[in-house]
């Protein structure tokens, strides 16, 4: 397939590395990937916030980035940045150019577990993992069957993982509470922001895992920052990462 | 009230969160809750259809309100109850007070109203020479406290039972130094029991008004609204306009998830109808709209009406049960709170008190869209200018610098090359809540854009 890389400001800007896993994975999977130019930022910390004024000539911007870019799939290595996409580009532009762009976009789990999945892995991931259900990809993104919801349960994240060899995975305590970084939550509210971050890396690193896995990687940053701070022994991967280690 | 910086959500939280072991176990206490919850939901198959029969019968009330408010004060009249209107809190409390002054009431016991406190009636009458007992034990451990309720279910959740035992101690000659809860449940008890057997009226919040029976239903643990009920010959009940529904059918509906999802019981211990006052008695019914018309206007917040007051968005809520009941500026805290209190919120702070996690929208068991009702508050407070503290400030400037690549770019390779090389201790200052309470990100050596141009350009 023809895959057009949606890359968030954060992941651009601070991770970088998952952006270089996502790429390489989907290469190795046999995808042509393209990186389309202008793409700022998804106009999130905005919307988020109530300003949407604010956030127009942002949001805009990226949608503008992907409008006429000739591919069957739109991917981001970020749930949170691909709900908020989808929400605000429909928010500021419901043009028929502007639907097509929203039908094209999909988080990387999703893309991995709906439209292509992963026939083989060449390699093992003989780890134990702890998985970071981050609240917009399983309550927003339909990722995971979240835990306040009774009756059947489906997880594509822990599927698309699990299928691959001697891997380990567990879960934190309160397995998908929120991790507290919440956009600018994080510096509006750092106090509860801090401690919700505190407790989540504790659970993390109380699981045994040498890895806490997520699909969004402010989320990760966020934990990564608590991690380091408090000197536990687990250390943050975005399912890129891993996915391309054994791929 | 002051929009100074005290006031707002953040700071009250930052207050809370000082004493860390009293956080762990408000959140631990809360979470229990949210356990029981969870196992009482999953054992029954049709939780999940019981949540969506909830929200479409309380959304078709709300669509229908103006019929269902006539059928039941028909109904009530014709069971020989009183019916009254009351637009705001303080015509509530007029017309309570006129009612109790008629009849030269001096003491009144009450339960389970959180309307009357949204009304603020308690020092109202007080000031006019009426007695007001709150008669659920957590509601009276607070009026003894003189606090307010940090929760809709559990008022008194952020008090430990030392404290309660001291309190006790002052205030009912309990033993110094006692804790054990039997001990103190049964002195309130007995405390109770006098006030309940001397009262003149009493008083009820409502759970449920039966349209086509013209009856109330309140629900409690304690069995405290039937002792006050049955007492006096005189007896109110304060019900907000949102609290009818159309049939005893719709009523066992939210009496099989209330409870479930308030504390994880099948059933409220008590769940008691009153169809019309005892022999010889007055039976009152007023009910209220203070504001809640004005939310029926804006789609989005009419469906914050749906709630049934369970508390079970309060239990979920990770920042609830970090920053606790007190820092919310309203009556009604966490989740709920949010949805129905932010337009009465002069430090324009609650709204954003929220990660938008969903868990409470997901909890709901009549599904309110939590979430989305606060992110809408976000949006209706920037259109009016009513930013909170420091947002206004900054946000129009993230605005500007989203929205450019050069100025992005140019800021994000400064800060990196800061981060490379500056020691930590010197960012720390600028780098503001993010670096107080974690570690910098380690930074990276250049963008992905760079990356992907130099690899694959």
């Amino acid at each position: 397939m023809k895959i057009a890389l949606f890359i968030p400001c954060l992941v651009n800007q601070m991770v970088p590395e998952v952006g270089i896993a996502t790429l390489e994975l989907l290469e190795k999977l046999g995808h042509q990937v393209i990186l389309p130019s202008g793409q700022t930022c998804c106009g999130q910390p905005m919307t988020n916030s109530g300003c949407f004024n604010e956030a127009k000539k942002t949001t805009l911007k990226l949608l503008n980035a992907f409008k006429g870019v000739e591919c069957d799939a739109i991917v981001c290595p970020a749930a949170s940045c691909l709900v908020a996409a989808k929400e605000n580009f429909h928010e500021f532009d419901d043009s028929p150019e502007a639907q097509a762009v929203i039908a094209k976009l999909y988080e990387l789990t999703e893309f991995l577990h709906d439209v292509a999945p992963i026939p083989a892995f060449s390699k093992s991931f003989p780890h134990k993992i702890s998985l970071q259900m981050s609240c917009h990809g399983i309550r927003m993104l339909d990722l995971a069957t979240p835990s306040e919801q009774m009756g059947p349960r489906k997880n594509k994240f822990e599927a698309v993982l699990a299928a691959i060899p001697e891997i380990e995975i567990v879960y934190p305590d309160k397995l998908d509470e929120c991790c507290g970084f919440g956009g600018t939550f994080a510096v509006d509210e750092g106090a509860v922001s801090a401690k919700m971050g505190k407790d989540k890396a504790q659970a993390h690193a109380a699981t045994g895992a040498k890895y806490a896995v997520g699909f969004d990687p402010s989320c990760l940053l966020h934990i990564d920052g608590m991690v380091r701070r408090q000197k536990l022994p687990i250390e943050t991967r975005h399912i890129a990462q891993i996915l391309n280690a054994v791929l | 009230m002051s929009t100074s910086k005290s006031n707002v959500h953040a700071h009250k939280a930052e207050i809370f969160c000082k004493d860390e072991s009293r956080v762990d176990w408000h959140s631990k206490a809360l979470w229990t809750l949210r356990e029981k919850r969870d196992r009482a939901a999953g054992s029954i198959p049709e939780w999940e259809q019981l949540r969506q029969i909830g929200s479409e019968m309380k959304l078709h009330t709300l669509t229908h309100l103006t019929e269902y408010l006539e059928e039941f004060e028909q109904n009530c009249i014709k069971n020989n109850i009183k019916v009254h209107w009351a637009k705001d809190g303080a015509e509530h409390n007029r017309i309570v007070h006129e009612i109790l002054a008629k009849h030269h009431v001096k003491k009144v016991v009450k339960s389970k109203s959180m309307l009357t406190e949204e009304c603020h009636m308690n020092p109202y009458l007080e000031e006019r020479g009426i007695e007001v007992i709150d008669t659920d034990l957590g509601e009276r451990i607070i009026q003894l406290a003189e606090m307010p309720p940090s929760h809709i279910v559990v008022p008194a959740i952020h008090m430990k039972k030392e404290e309660v035992g001291d309190l006790f101690h002052e205030k009912l000659g309990t033993n110094a130094g006692a804790s054990d809860p039997l001990y103190l449940t049964r002195a309130a008890r007995q405390h109770l029991r006098e006030k309940f057997l001397s009262a003149d009226a009493a008083m009820t919040g409502v759970n449920m008004a039966i349209a086509d029976q013209g009856a109330v239903v309140v629900c409690t643990n304690e069995g405290n609204a039937d002792m006050g009920a049955n007492l006096p010959k005189l007896q109110l009940h304060s019900m907000g306009i949102d609290k009818v529904v159309p049939n005893l059918e719709s009523a066992a509906v939210i009496l099989r998830t209330l409870a479930r999802n308030a504390t994880g019981q099948p059933i409220t211990t008590y769940s008691s109808f009153y169809r019309g006052p005892q022999d010889g008695g007055e039976m009152h019914v007023i009910i209220v709209d203070n504001g809640r018309t004005d939310m029926l206007k804006d789609k989005i917040l009419a469906e914050a009406l749906k709630c049934i007051r369970c508390g079970g968005c309060l239990n979920t809520c990770p920042v609830y049960r970090r920053s606790g009941g007190h820092s919310y500026n309203y009556t009604i805290p966490g989740p709920i709170g949010i949805a129905v209190g932010a337009q009465h919120d002069d430090t324009n702070s609650i709204a954003w008190a929220c990660t938008l996690c969903g868990s409470c929208s997901y909890v709901c068991p009549t599904k309110v869209p939590l979430d989305k009702i606060i992110h809408h508050h976000r949006r209706l407070k920037a259109e009016a200018g009513k930013l909170p503290y420091g947002k206004s400030n900054y946000m129009p400037l993230v605005g500007k610098f989203m929205a450019s690549e050069t100025a992005l770019n140019c800021s994000m390779g400064i800060a990196r090359m800061a981060l490379k090389i500056l020691p930590g201790s010197l960012l720390k200052p600028f780098s503001g809540a993010w670096g107080k309470y974690r570690e910098l990100p380690v930074a990276p050596n250049s963008s992905f854009e760079a990356w992907f141009k130099k690899n694959r350009g």
